[in-house]
């Protein structure tokens, strides 16, 4: 029966679609603009979020060694270090290297160190974490181990930007959830709008003895055409202003972290194309049914 | 036909729009309904074509109590039943044959016969020549006329009319009279809602009086 009528849908759909061609460009163009949005606040996100995870991966431990390591004991505490869980990265800096850095660092002021005949610097090992969150109770763990001097992670600052980082994270899920609602409301009346207008035809049908899904068909295929449409459009206009966008900022701040991998914002065209069509199958199938029971 | 026995209408309201309704209307009679404006004539026409259900009583048409009717069956009921509205309900944006041919294509009849179907309403009611034409070129009698083509469009058992000659001159309302007469000799069971007290005496049906909401007579070959 749905198959059979197919045809006669989409025709009707697109029927309605020329007869009312101001109001349907209208509508497109209203629901495009609310995608915008929505769509600018998902690139502001995702490179926020990316921006968060740039400063968290900065966050290290360092630990300081004995001077009297033997190279066995250095072995095997790397070992120990490597064993433990969420562990990233772990670089071994020699004495010899940790002086080279310190006489790179000094520059024009290195004559200071030629007062000092031995070395003062300890070896160390840099250590990047898989998850920040779980920074300081590796260092309490590492910390356990022998021949390790001193153990440093910037505690204050890692706090501080976890923190920071957790709280900015859930006020932007709360503030796109807000935005999503807030969209489909808007869409949703936007549809209704349209199926407001043909109220008369709808009441015509339903008395004629037409079945509610033979009326909801036409009107569901256009919502979802109003709904696709808006999305590919806002997608576009999106996809161009962003690209202009990063460009300037790059020329300005030439080393900012930003998201231009097209495999990245794959998700945010996707998740506008289903914002927009969903909404628009529902919020014309609900519209419908309210001038059905006549 | 229909059959209603101790039908009660209230409205949120609280208006009585019916109370106690007892009528039997058999296949193939012409009922006029009348009484004055607010009588309840036009809530009757909807316990019908169930527009509404009646808040105490029970209906019976064409062997359905619509009442109990679900809701997925009330198509096929309505495919069994015309309706002229008193306000037309016309779509103005489309011709004469597309405001007829758009029912017919939301019951699911083919191309063949809606055209089939179209010509022949059309013929009857002498609208052919004027197929092309929207409906707000048309005079008062014309557009009811197209309303009534619309309504037999598919054949209906039962054609329900509500003061299609509320608006005309008497001659046009006496051509519109022949009208459904025409289509009731055919077999249709027409219930006509009506205060025109000239079409009413002259045309000698069973006449039902409502007054507020009561069936206060009911004659046949009876008179306003
Ligand atoms: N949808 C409605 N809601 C509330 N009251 C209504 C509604 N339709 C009709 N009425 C009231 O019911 C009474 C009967 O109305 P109606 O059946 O239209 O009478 P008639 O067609 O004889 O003029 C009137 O008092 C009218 O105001
Ligand atoms: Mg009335």
């Amino acid at each position: 029966m749905i198959f059979e009528n197919m045809g006669f849908y989409f025709r009707e759909a697109l029927l309605s679609f020329r007869r009312s061609a101001l109001m349907s460009m209208a509508t497109i163009l209203s629901i495009t603009t609310i995608l915008i949005i929505v769509g600018v606040f998902l690139l502001i996100s995702i490179n926020s979020s990316l921006f968060l995870k740039n400063l968290e991966s900065q966050l290290e431990i360092v630990i300081y060694l004995e001077d009297n390591i033997s190279k066995a004991e250095l072995n095997n505490l790397k070992d120990n270090i490597t064993s433990i869980g969420g562990i990233k990265e772990v670089k071994f800096v020699s004495k010899e290297e940790a002086y080279q850095r310190l006489l790179k660092n000094l520059g024009e002021q290195k004559d200071i160190l030629s007062a000092i005949e031995v070395n003062p610097l300890p070896a160390s090992f840099e250590i990047q974490v898989k998850d920040p969150k779980l920074i300081e109770q590796i260092a309490n763990q590492i910390a356990e181990f022998k021949k390790v001097e001193e153990v440093e992670y910037g505690q204050e600052i890692a706090e501080k930007l976890l923190n920071f980082t957790y709280i900015f994270r859930r006020a932007g899920m709360l503030v796109l959830a807000l935005l999503v609602f807030a969209s489909i409301l808007i869409i949703s009346n936007i549809i209704k709008i349209t199926v407001y207008a043909r109220r008369n035809e709808i009441e015509i049908m339903s008395l004629a003895g037409a079945t509610s899904w033979f009326i909801k068909w036409p009107f569901i295929i256009e919502g979802f055409l109003q709904g696709f449409i808006s999305a590919i459009l806002s997608i576009i206009i999106l996809y161009n202003l962003y690209f202009f966008a990063t460009n300037k900022v790059h020329q300005v701040i030439p080393f900012l972290p930003l998201v231009v991998d097209n495999m990245d914002l794959l998700p945010i065209g996707i998740a506008i194309v289903l914002l927009g069509s969903f909404v628009g199958i529902l919020g014309s199938m609900f519209s419908v049914g309210k001038y059905l029971d006549v | 036909m229909i059959r209603m026995f101790h039908v009660h209408k209230n409205y949120p309201n609280k208006i009585q729009a019916l109370r106690d309704i007892n009528i039997h209307i058999k296949k193939g009679e012409f009922v006029f309904l009348i009484g004055p404006t607010g009588a309840g004539k036009s809530t009757f026409l909807k316990l019908v074509y169930r527009g509404i259900v009646p808040t105490k009583g029970q209906v019976i048409v064409d062997g359905i109590n619509i009442a109990r009717l679900k809701p997925g069956y009330i198509p096929y009921l309505r495919r069994n039943i015309g309706i002229v509205f008193q306000d037309f309900k016309l779509l103005y944006d489309r011709t004469v044959y597309e405001n007829i041919s758009f029912g017919l294509k939301a019951i699911g009849a083919t191309n063949f016969e809606i055209r089939q179907q179209v010509k022949k309403v059309l013929n009857l009611v002498g609208l052919e020549h004027k197929k092309k034409t929207k409906p707000h070129l048309l005079s008062g009698g014309e557009q009811q006329k197209l309303c009534i083509a619309r309504a037999i469009a598919n054949e209906p058992l039962i054609l329900l009319t509500d003061e299609p000659t509320g608006n005309l001159d008497p001659s046009t309302s006496w051509e519109i009279m022949k009208l459904l007469f025409h289509i009731n000799i055919r077999g249709t069971t027409i219930i006509m809602a009506s205060h025109d007290k000239l079409m009413i005496d002259k045309a000698k049906k069973r006449v039902v009086r409502l007054e507020r909401g009561r069936i206060i007579e009911d004659t046949q070959r009876g008179i306003y």
